[in-house]
């Protein structure tokens, strides 16, 4: 791994990781405190099952439920896997377009470093994204009237980090693949998108609910980490993606032109 | 043990399809040479650079620089050489001190005071951020980055384009230094304005292919040259057509325009003969010696 490429990513990301970081905190110290005024008013939705998974269960009722569907269900992964999918996509594949790339690469750095380097760097965007996400939970839960623990909180923000490793991870390996940015970034999120709907829609299908399986949503809130606290198996299951689709990256450049 | 040619090539080729590459290209460039490579745009200049980099892989043959195999040996090539790319860019947030600070940090080795040293001669502005900077002050920092590790050999893309005349003498002063030194520079253009005060040898790309390598006094030699002469009244274009080697007569109103290969003495004898106001050579252009090679190519 190269430590100067490391750096440079972050310094040139760092700025929307933090403001997104910023930004969670703040709508979820606002979800939170709204919770005492509406959610018990709403309480749970009388949807079709359907709906209900797509919205983590619909439950606006209890401190667990309404955090789990205004922001473990959509917002958070929603927000987190943006800025790891426009961070990967930025540091490889938009990088070759924009033609820098060749002349780091001149450079006396080998292109499998450069890739983990870049991989490294996404990886600690999105921590920022998930202190923050841990933060904003923490000040939410309490304007709520409390309610959660403080293992259960955190358990949402490992398993958030998770899933943006993953999909941080897709763009990165589509992005090093192929040097196109479209590509990356909108493969990446095609792939995190189908996931959530599968990992919704699947278990109402008979003979196919094994295919929720396939979702990264499922490895990241199948085990509703709000409720259950960690899943270990499921931060295995993302972290091995993670790294598998790292080295696939690091495959895929190392044996192709650089196209600009 | 005599020391390796600073490139060597050998049936190099990159196939991009529909005629497009590099094909078949056998160069040998010098320790110590500066070595200019022309052609004009997308005869594969670029590619053969970027091949030499490892930036693209070859469909088939082969190239050592500095003795060392461009595709196993890549990562030790880089490390002595510099690379300046036809189509530069930098990240467009940072200033140029920060950028050329990555740079160096990827490289290590890069003495301080080098670097400083040229950002001064080439009068580069560092403190501003790239998206600020005009072409020729980005050039300006291609260039440090390139030179400031004091490499061996600098392979540079176009090296001048954007540049003002001053900075244009800059540069040049500093590849005589350079090859004085015994360090070897393999620059492109697709101007030979740009190259022949500089380039001892140099090599004439066009399609993808190699047409000439030689000294430019030789290319010169063989390639049509051209005189404007001014008479005080109008002459007879044929009267210069009939000379041996003339190769085109324009006349326009008391002014001819003589092309011709080899000595200049018969046209300016036959010149004499009239009452003369001025005589001009015309500089040959790039496409003038691409011409004659091409007809050369043909006939053959």
């Amino acid at each position: 791994m190269s430590f100067p490429v490391t750096k440079i990513t972050l310094r040139l990301r760092a700025a929307a990781a933090v403001s997104a970081a910023a930004g969670l905190i703040a709508v979820m110290a606002a979800v939170g405190a709204l919770f005492p005024s509406v959610g018990h008013t709403i309480g749970t939705l009388n949807v079709p099952k359907s709906v209900s998974n797509l919205l983590g269960g619909a439950d606006y009722g209890t401190i667990t439920g309404w955090f789990r569907s205004e922001i473990a269900s959509i917002y958070g992964p929603l927000v987190i896997g943006a800025i790891a999918i426009t961070g990967a996509a930025a540091t490889t594949a938009a990088e070759e377009e924009d033609r820098i790339l060749g002349l780091v690469l001149a450079q006396p750095i080998r292109r499998p470093r450069l890739v983990a380097a870049k991989a490294t760097a996404i990886a600690a965007i999105v921590l920022i994204v998930a202190l923050g996400t841990w933060i904003g939970l923490i000040v939410g839960v309490a304007l709520g009237g409390g309610g959660i623990t403080l293992a259960h909180m955190t358990a949402l923000a490992v398993q958030l980090a998770f899933f943006g490793f993953a999909t941080g991870a897709l763009a990165i390996a589509l992005g090093a693949g192929t040097g196109r940015r479209s590509l990356a970034s909108g493969g990446a999120a095609a792939v995190a998108i189908l996931g959530w709907l599968i990992n919704s829609f699947a278990p109402l299908v008979a003979g196919l609910d094994w295919l929720k399986y396939l979702s990264p949503f499922y490895y990241y809130a199948g085990h509703d980490p709000l409720a259950h606290g960690v899943n270990i198996a499921g931060i295995v299951v993302l972290g091995v993606l993670s790294l598998v689709l790292t080295a696939g990256g690091i495959v895929g450049i190392e044996r192709r032109d650089l196209r600009a | 043990m005599t020391a390796p040619p600073a490139i060597a090539t050998s049936g190099l080729t990159k196939d991009y399809g529909s005629g497009r590459g590099l094909f078949g290209l056998d160069l040998e460039v010098s320790g110590g040479e500066v070595f200019g490579f022309l052609g004009p745009n997308g005869a594969g200049k670029s590619t053969t650079m970027r091949l030499l980099v490892d930036l693209i892989k070859p469909t088939s043959g082969s190239a050592r620089v500095l003795g060392l195999d461009t595709v196993t040996d890549s990562l030790e090539i880089r490390r002595r050489i510099g690379f300046l790319p036809g189509d530069l860019a930098m990240y467009p947030k940072l200033t140029g001190r920060a950028m050329l600070d990555y740079l160096g940090e990827l490289r290590g080795g890069v003495d301080a005071r080098t670097r400083d040293a040229l950002v001064e001669r080439f009068d580069a502005d560092i403190n501003r951020p790239i998206h600020e900077l005009s072409t020729g002050n980005r050039q300006k920092l291609g260039l440090v980055q390139a030179f400031m590790h004091e490499p061996e050999l600098m392979i540079l893309d176009e090296p001048i384009a954007g540049l003002d005349p001053l900075v244009q003498q800059s540069f040049h002063a500093l590849l005589g230094e350079v090859s004085a030194q015994g360090r070897t520079v393999f620059l492109s253009s697709h101007t030979l304005s740009e190259v022949e005060r500089v380039t001892q040898r140099l090599a004439i790309l066009r399609e993808g292919r190699l047409v000439v390598v030689d000294s430019l006094e030789n290319l010169r030699k063989v390639a049509v040259q051209r005189l404007e002469i001014e008479f005080a009244e109008p002459v007879d274009p044929g009267e210069f057509r009939a000379i041996r080697g003339v190769t085109e007569v324009h006349a326009d109103g008391a002014t001819l325009t003589v092309g011709f290969e080899g000595s200049a003495d018969a046209v300016v004898k036959a010149a004499a003969a009239h009452e003369v106001l001025a005589v001009r050579p015309r500089e040959e252009d790039l496409e003038d010696i691409f011409l004659h090679y091409y007809r050369s190519e043909s006939v053959a």
